[in-house]
């Protein structure tokens, strides 16, 4: 089977009624929902996000896509887990100390949750510790922060520094203020600009579950 | 001397008041607070069409009244005069008197908003929790509701609204900026609505034009202000300069 247009369109136009009835037919008629997942649905996703990137969608189309897509997502969970399907890796996420914004950060996590990934969503405001009990006592494979203020980037140093010893577990930042160099600079493993290329950092660093 | 200027509307009275007290010529542009809203690049862009504008005008030098704004000033070069730009990530550090001043506030207060006159007067978009009407046509996103309706559907819509009013549920306190160039308690008070709308605590902060006005003078010691060298940009320091001139990347 390839793409189903109508589920296609419907993510990306974020009509979550509609997204929710393509996929409940297609369970109902025991058709294969992994396929609609990753033929349709995450493909969608992804071309709003680079809509995005381009200047060509915002935050609103992000925020509706994500929605009708997890909105499709919690109908085929329960499948996937029933049939043994692994997540593809497990990652937390957080906004960094001081930090109190999070829609940035929570579109990342859809995302990342459509793309197969477990994802600990520590909140905002949060420190070393609380990145490093989500690495250590829930087994996040991937550290990522995200900071929406300049003032409150700087702390993202102090999280590269406090997973220094821990070269296993990449520590992968965004953010609006934070740029490339500036994650290059305080020695960040990844660097998402938003919040699809955090996914394909996210792909590149976190080595797929076996 | 004589000073171009270029400034974020958000600081309209204050740049008056201080230009009217300075001993240099300032020629005054502001550009609308809403640039901040539509991202880096278009911001980059205006007011590198403003910086090359003023070329041929006779001012010495080109100061900037604005912040870092989320990396919008990275990348902007300055054409045949210097381009002196604030030490600060944004208009808060400017109206508190410094970039120091503003960390140690914020640091103790993250959940504050912040409101100033220019704030009020200029800067109201749909993102601020502003007392705009009821809840019911309340919109989200720099859209009215209808226009949200228009767009996204009505059910869209209603989670729109719903997701920006979390965007601001950490919020616990306007801080209102009280820099003595208001007419009277006007913008106070409506501070204060808006507080009380929402039920978080009120505070005045003694606003500070010393940045604001050593701007203005031509007083830009390196420590609170980077000047730009002829053709060369703006560079980000990542630390607490936070800004540096660097050669132009061709």
């Amino acid at each position: 089977m390839a793409r189903n247009e109508e589920l296609y369109n419907a993510v990306a136009a974020g009509k979550r009624r509609d997204v929710q009835r393509i996929v409940q037919e297609c369970l109902d008629r025991e058709g294969d929902a992994l396929e609609l997942l990753n033929e349709s649905m995450i493909p969608a996703m992804q071309e709003v996000g680079e809509k995005f990137s381009r200047g060509e969608a915002f935050i609103p189309e992000m925020l509706v896509a994500a929605r009708a897509m997890q909105a499709g997502v919690n109908l085929i969970e329960p499948i996937l887990v029933k049939s043994g399907h692994k997540a593809t890796g497990k990652v937390c996420i957080g906004a960094v100390k001081g930090d109190l914004h999070d829609i940035g950060k929570n579109l990342v996590a859809i995302m990342l949750r459509s793309a197969g990934y477990e994802v600990i969503d520590l909140g905002t405001d949060c420190d070393v510790d609380k990145f490093r009990e989500a690495v250590e006592k829930q087994g996040a494979q991937a550290v990522l922060a995200s900071a929406l203020l300049s003032t409150t980037m700087s702390y993202m140093e102090k999280l590269v520094e406090g997973f220094r010893d821990r070269p296993d577990i990449p520590v992968i930042i965004g953010g609006a203020p934070v740029t490339e160099e500036f994650a290059e600079q305080i020695g960040a493993a990844g660097y998402g600009k938003d919040a699809g290329a955090a996914v394909h950092a996210v792909r590149r660093l976190v080595p797929a579950s076996a | 001397m004589r000073l171009k200027l270029l400034s974020c509307e958000v600081f309209h009275r204050e740049m008056c008041a201080v230009a009217a007290r300075s001993p240099n010529t300032v020629d005054m542009k502001f550009l609308p607070k809403g640039l901040h809203d539509r991202g880096g690049a278009v911001m980059r862009h205006v007011l590198q069409e403003c910086i090359d504008e003023a070329e041929p005008e006779p001012a010495e030098a080109v100061v900037l009244g604005y912040g870092l704004c989320n990396n919008s000033l990275a990348g902007l070069r300055a054409a045949g005069k210097p381009l002196v730009v604030p030490r600060a990530h944004d208009c808060l550090a400017i109206l508190m008197g410094g970039r120091e001043q503003f960390s140690r506030y914020f640091e103790k207060n993250p959940g504050t908003y912040f409101l100033s006159s220019g704030w009020l007067e200029r800067g109201r978009t749909a993102s601020q929790p502003a007392s705009a009407g009821g809840s019911a046509t309340r919109g989200a996103f720099g859209m009215s509701w209808e226009q949200l309706v228009e767009q996204y559907g009505e059910e869209n819509a209603a989670y729109l609204v719903e997701q920006e009013r979390e965007s601001t549920a950490h919020y616990d306190r306007v801080a209102f900026f009280r820099m003595g160039v208001d007419p009277d308690d006007r913008f106070e008070e409506e501070a204060r609505g808006v507080a009380e709308e929402k039920g978080w605590l009120f505070t005045l902060l003694p606003g500070n034009l010393r940045l604001l006005q050593a701007l203005v003078d031509g007083d830009w010691p390196d420590e609170d202000f980077l000047t730009v060298p002829p053709e060369h940009e703006i560079g980000l320091t990542y630390d607490d300069r936070i800004i540096r001139a660097v050669p132009p990347s061709g």
